[in-house]
């Protein structure tokens, strides 16, 4: 391990580009990540499972470098070693057990047979699947395989772990317990990578995002830090009340406020120009009025708006 | 647009999925939008379709095209790789190559021409060798062209889950495998006994003969496309009950291959080694060369009864034909 | 001592390459052993072998049958005496009036063609055309040969045409004869008679007698069977060897059909060809050496010497070693090594890639040449081990039933494993080149690979037929079965031996089908050489395709 450099940073792009013919996957992204949990956004096709498939070296960038702790993943495999990589396939070995799977894969990192079930044991238990690690991964929910993914990316011990749409497909208690895993490896110091298309999942679990879209590099940095920048673009806020018209004429005269809207029956919709000075007059302003707000609603605040904010145009939805 | 159909709040996306040509063809699918999570429910209306059903024959007859064209064009037809179409034509134009020789035989003058036409015009032994001789037809061309034609026939359906889009319409079970069954030989038959066919007439118009060598020469003729014709079945149902018992349709060309080729082999060895014949009863291809040797009134160089091949020849179709039926009917209307 | 990762530092590179072989050959065997169709085409390959045992046993049960290889026990005429006796005796076997025994013409004198004198009168048997003016006919005559006898009472319904013989009519078959008015007889054939008899110009009639008919005992057939040994004294110096011992290179009327081996009688024939290897000395077997003097380069016997052994002493061995050669050879090598292959080998990367479970393998600190290497150990493991034990199975049950003097032949044990090793190379030579090929190709590879395996499997079949065909040569089981034509030489170095004296003296054991002496010696007959340069030649391939599916996967990006 004394060829992998300790002061390179996990992962670091520059100018990298791929395209598949005439189909462009990646365009130009230069990225340096380390520490914490990352959440890669994009919109499906945006680009985020060539990206993870470059780390990975199962694809080979058409254009600059990719480094993992300062070695080119393409040509060589020895970054592999801190590396944890869950992938968006579904296949697994269904006739194995999951210990079976994880210790066999946990060999591949060199470890004896003895040690290697130790440490799965331990990672199944971290993912909580202790109880059923003598079950054929066939019988297996959605859930349970994911997390068993999971574990099978955690079990060398990993600094750099890479999961790609973990919570994909999973039903609401799968999602807050895999949440909580990546939460946890975050909090263990680890370099986490995890992409989805939904915003609300990656802001449960960290605030530290890369927005990808059409293969561009659209944001990166703290999401609320994206959000206050994109302050300065219109925003609206859905309000459900008993009397919209009322509500509306006191928000008019506050500042950050400059429009407002009547969708349908018992709705208004406010429109802002400064997203922070808005939230700051909202409550007050409610109850200043005495109605009663059936819901406060943020129609932006999902990924396509954000993006489309990003990009410059008006999501008119 | 019709105007019982309001677009905008009765939105029926069954029949935009399953409507199929009565005048809603004009529709549009409404897609929840954003509205959508606030809370929208889509009137599932289904309107019936009452149009008329075609006939049996017809249904069938659009299965047994779409496999069959498929050889010729990919367009909306069965995708045959295009290196199994290749293979195919090439099999066949090696099947035919005794018609450019019957040619040159008629063209070469006295002797030289009559040595060819020894060598390649139509007796009992070449009838019999252009369907059951054993190199190279038997040997490279016949077991490759049904391993290739047979090989995904059942089992991509499997693969893929196509099946239900046969049993989800009115199609039974047996339509279906009937119809599969029926491409296949129409496609080793297309092969087989065109060229056979070929082979006859070419060399009755080439050699200019008359009609008493006509009526000399039919019984042989008939005897060779009966032969040809129980060699075709008899190939298709094994490598079709191969197809119906993998997912993979290399297991059933690879299958089909080593049941043609292993037989052979095994009780060529027996014969060689213990100096008896019947072994070959396993082997199929020696089972329909034992018969075609009969049909044709040539002598039979198995030592063991003619019945022996004839009932193994039965028992091979029934058995294949069994597995057959059996793993269709319970074939899951899913991707398994 | 441990480090950050609580791994022992005393583990060196090679430990951990070492584990991480052993990680995926594991994988790889369980995951073949997990599926049905492994078992299927393992079963299937038990089962054969079973059903060639079952006819082996039978075979061994039954004993080596003694056969008649020269023909002469027969009796195809059904007068009781086998072909071999009526040799002895100088009769034809087709004629049931001609035995040993049997009353036989001797010749007194003939009216010639051009003869002045034509008449002739006397008791005498006689044969030929002229006109009969009786004393007294014997008309029970029946000879010794079956054409031309006159039968005495066709003659007396038969009036003879008008006109002069010869000139106005002639006689429609020898054995013709018919009655004038003047009670003579116009005869054309044999018979016994008394009287005078004028013969026609033109026309020939011979006369003598009739010995006494004797009973000779007849000998069994048995007694004809088996009843030329081969005489062969191990001097090899002594180049010419063999003794008639029946009697049938001495006949000179007796001409052997060379195509089925049959003898047919012959009056007028050529006298035999005694001294058909033109040594000077007739009926005797020439066995020529090679320079060193210490084996036997060809046998060269003369006609019906020597030519109907003892089978249970020639036939026994040299079937068992038939049986051995042709089921390393079909069984193993083409059946197994082919369809086993194809069967396991032709997926496993090729179904890793498709199932999308290839990431979980690639995401580790394993180098891609490395896992191509490791997944075909495993399914050599697999592979390996069950062609090691069948061929062991197999084996050891044949060298127990082996005809030999102890409980179990020895010798074949090396031939077995020769057999297991030739198959094990093959299986790694087809199962790097059938995984490669679906590397290169995953759409076409497939496809390549069954028309590869026909074009194998055509080109086995040609180079046990003929292996020094060139084009044979093309092909990946032409070496394997180079290897067990060698390996077979060693073990059992009389072999050549064996099957020289099965084609010399027409002895059908089948191994002149199976085996062939190695062709790719390189000029020095050496079966170890052939044997070199076979391996060399099937790892150098196997080695090659590794390294081409290697690079190919390397530089795969995989989606």
């Amino acid at each position: 391990m004394s060829d992998l450099n300790k002061k390179a940073p996990s992962i670091l792009l520059e100018g990298v580009s791929k395209w598949y013919g005439e189909v462009i996957g990646i365009n130009d992204i230069s990225l340096a990540i380390e520490g914490g949990v990352t959440g890669i956004l994009g919109s499906n096709g945006a680009g985020k499972s060539t990206l993870f498939k470059l780390l990975m070296g199962r694809l080979k960038p058409s254009q600059g470098t990719i480094r993992l702790f300062g070695i080119d993943p393409w040509k060589s495999t020895a970054p592999y070693r801190r590396i944890g990589y869950v992938s968006e396939s579904e296949r697994m070995y269904d006739w194995m057990t999951s210990l079976d799977f994880i210790s066999t894969l946990a060999r591949l990192h060199g470890m004896s047979r003895e040690e290697a079930i130790k440490r799965s044991k331990h990672v199944l238990d971290f993912v909580g699947l202790e109880d059923v690690h003598h079950k054929k991964i066939g019988k297996y929910s959605k859930g349970m395989r994911q997390r068993v993914k999971i574990a099978h990316a955690l079990v060398h011990d990993p600094d750099l772990i890479i999961l790609d749409e973990p919570l994909h497909g999973c039903d609401p208690i799968a999602r807050t317990s895999i949440m909580n895993v990546v939460r946890e490896l975050g909090s263990q110091g680890k370099t986490v990578l995890i992409s989805s298309h939904i915003l609300e999942e990656i802001e449960r679990i960290t605030e530290q995002i890369v927005i990808l879209h059409n293969g561009k590099l659209l944001a990166i940095g703290n999401l609320h830090a994206i959000r206050d920048l994109l302050d300065q673009h219109p925003h609206r806020i859905l309000i459900k009340c008993e009397n919209p018209r009322d509500l509306a004429k006191l928000f008019i005269t506050s500042g950050p406020i400059y429009g407002v809207r009547f969708p349908d029956v018992g709705q208004l919709e406010i429109q802002t120009n400064n997203l922070s000075a808005a939230h700051d007059i909202i409550p007050s302003t409610l109850v200043e009025s005495g109605q009663k707000i059936t819901s406060i609603e943020n129609p932006d605040d999902n990924l396509d708006s954000l993006i489309g904010y990003l990009l410059g145009g008006i999501n008119d939805g | 647009m019709p105007d019982d159909i309001d677009i905008r709040s009765s939105q029926t996306r069954m029949e935009v999925a399953y409507g199929s040509g009565d005048g809603d063809e004009n529709m549009v699918a409404i897609v929840a939008k954003k509205e959508a999570s606030l809370g929208t429910i889509f009137d599932q209306s289904y309107k019936p379709w009452d149009g008329e059903l075609g006939p049996r024959w017809m249904r069938n007859y659009s299965i047994y095209r779409h496999h069959v064209y498929g050889l010729f064009t990919s367009k909306g037809h069965r995708y045959y790789h295009p290196f199994v179409r290749l293979t195919i034509l090439v099999i066949f134009l090696a099947s035919l190559t005794p018609i450019p020789m019957l040619f040159l035989s008629s063209l070469l003058p006295g002797q030289d021409g009559d040595i060819l036409s020894k060598m390649w015009g139509i007796n009992r032994f070449n009838l019999w060798g252009q369907i059951l001789g054993y190199f190279p037809r038997n040997l490279c061309m016949w077991p490759l062209l049904t391993a290739l034609v047979v090989g995904g026939m059942i089992s991509d359906d499997r693969r893929n889950g196509t099946s239900a889009i046969y049993f989800s319409r009115p199609i039974n079970r047996f339509d279906y495998t009937a119809m599969k069954f029926l491409s296949v030989s129409v496609i080793l038959g297309f092969v087989i006994l065109f060229s056979y066919f070929a082979y006859y007439t070419s060399a009755i118009v080439f050699r200019g003969e008359g009609w008493a060598y006509l009526i000399d020469t039919l019984p042989l003729f008939i005897g060779g496309m009966i032969s040809g014709i129980i060699l075709i079945i008899t190939y298709t149902s094994i490598g079709l009950a191969l197809s119906s018992i993998s997912q993979s349709r290399f297991f059933a060309a690879i299958g089909f291959l080593s049941v043609i080729y292993g037989t052979k082999i095994i009780a060529l060895l027996i014969d060689l080694q213990f100096d008896t014949s019947i072994m070959y009863i396993l082997s199929p291809y020696d089972c329909l060369a034992h018969l075609g040797q009969f049909l044709l009134g040539l002598e039979l160089n198995y030592s063991h009864p003619l019945a022996f091949s004839i009932v193994s020849l039965i028992s091979f179709n029934i058995i294949s034909m069994g597995i057959l039926i059996s793993r269709i009917s319970s074939m899951e209307v899913t991707r398994e | 001592m441990m480090d950050e990762k609580g791994l022992s530092l005393r583990e060196t590179v090679w430990s951990q390459l070492d584990r991480k072989a052993g990680a995926i050959i594991e994988l790889t065997i369980r995951q073949l052993r997990n599926r049905i169709s492994t078992w299927v085409v393992l079963g299937v390959g038990f089962l054969l072998m079973i059903l060639l045992l079952a006819f082996y046993v039978d075979s061994v049960r039954e004993g080596f049958e003694s056969i008649d290889n020269d023909g002469d026990s027969v009796d195809m005429d059904g007068d009781g005496y086998p072909l071999g006796q009526e040799i002895k005796y100088g009769h034809s076997d087709w004629d049931s009036n001609q035995f040993p025994g049997s009353s036989e013409f001797i010749q007194v004198s003939a009216i010639g063609y051009n003869d002045q004198v034509r008449a002739i009168s006397g008791n005498y048997t006689w044969s030929g055309a002229g006109t009969l003016n009786p004393i007294w006919i014997d008309s029970n005559y029946v000879g010794q040969q079956w054409s031309g006898i006159i039968n005495w009472f066709d003659v007396d319904n038969t009036s003879c045409p008008l006109g002069t013989v010869y000139e106005d009519w002639w006689p429609q078959y020898f054995g013709y004869g018919c009655h004038y008015e003047n009670n003579e007889y116009f005869v054309y054939g044999k018979f016994t008679a008394s009287g005078e008899i004028v013969v026609p110009d033109g026309s020939e009639m011979l006369w003598g007698y009739n010995t006494e008919l004797f009973y000779v005992e007849p000998d069994p057939k048995s007694m004809y069977i088996n009843e030329d040994d081969i005489d062969w004294n191990g001097i090899l110096l002594q180049k010419s060897q063999g003794f008639d011992d029946d009697g049938d290179c001495l006949r000179y009327n007796w001409i052997l059909d060379s195509e089925d081996g049959s003898f047919y009688y012959d009056n007028d024939g050529e006298p035999f060809d005694n001294d058909k290897n033109d040594n000077g000395i007739i009926c005797d077997v020439l066995w020529l050496l090679d320079d060193d003097l210490d084996e036997i380069e060809s046998i060269e016997p003369d006609s019906n010497v020597d030519e109907d052994p003892d089978d249970e002493r020639y036939m026994g061995e040299s079937s068992h070693r038939t049986f051995i050669i042709g089921v390393g050879k079909m069984a193993f090598v083409i059946m197994i090594g082919l369809f086993l292959p194809l069967f396991l080998a032709l997926g496993l990367v090729r179904d890793e890639t498709e199932n999308g479970t290839l990431h979980y393998l690639l995401s580790k600190p394993i180098h891609r040449g490395e896992f191509i290497l490791y997944r075909l150990l495993g399914y050599l493991a697999v592979t390996g081990s069950y062609v090691f034990m069948l061929s062991l199975f197999v084996g050891i049950l044949t060298a127990i039933l082996g005809p030999g003097e102890g409980i179990i032949r020895l010798s074949d044990i090396p031939v077995w494993l020769g057999i297991g090793f030739a198959t094990f190379l093959v299986l790694a030579a087809y199962g790097a080149l059938f995984n490669t090929l679906g590397l290169i190709s995953p759409k076409y590879g497939v496809y390549i690979s069954i028309v590869f395996g026909v074009w194998e499997f055509v080109m086995g079949i040609l180079t046990i037929a003929n292996p020094n065909w060139t084009l044979s040569a093309i092909s990946i089981n032409h070496w394997a079965l180079q290897i067990i034509d060698s390996v077979v030489l060693l073990a059992w170095p009389d072999t050549l031996q064996l099957q020289q004296m099965a084609s010399a003296f027409n002895l059908d054991t089948g191994l002149d089908i199976f085996w062939k002496p190695p062709a790719h010696t390189l000029g020095t007959a050496n079966p170890t050489v052939a044997i070199l340069v076979s391996i060399f030649v099937l790892s150098t391939f196997t080695i090659l395709m590794l390294g081409i599916g290697q690079s190919v996967f390397k530089n795969r990006e995989i989606m």
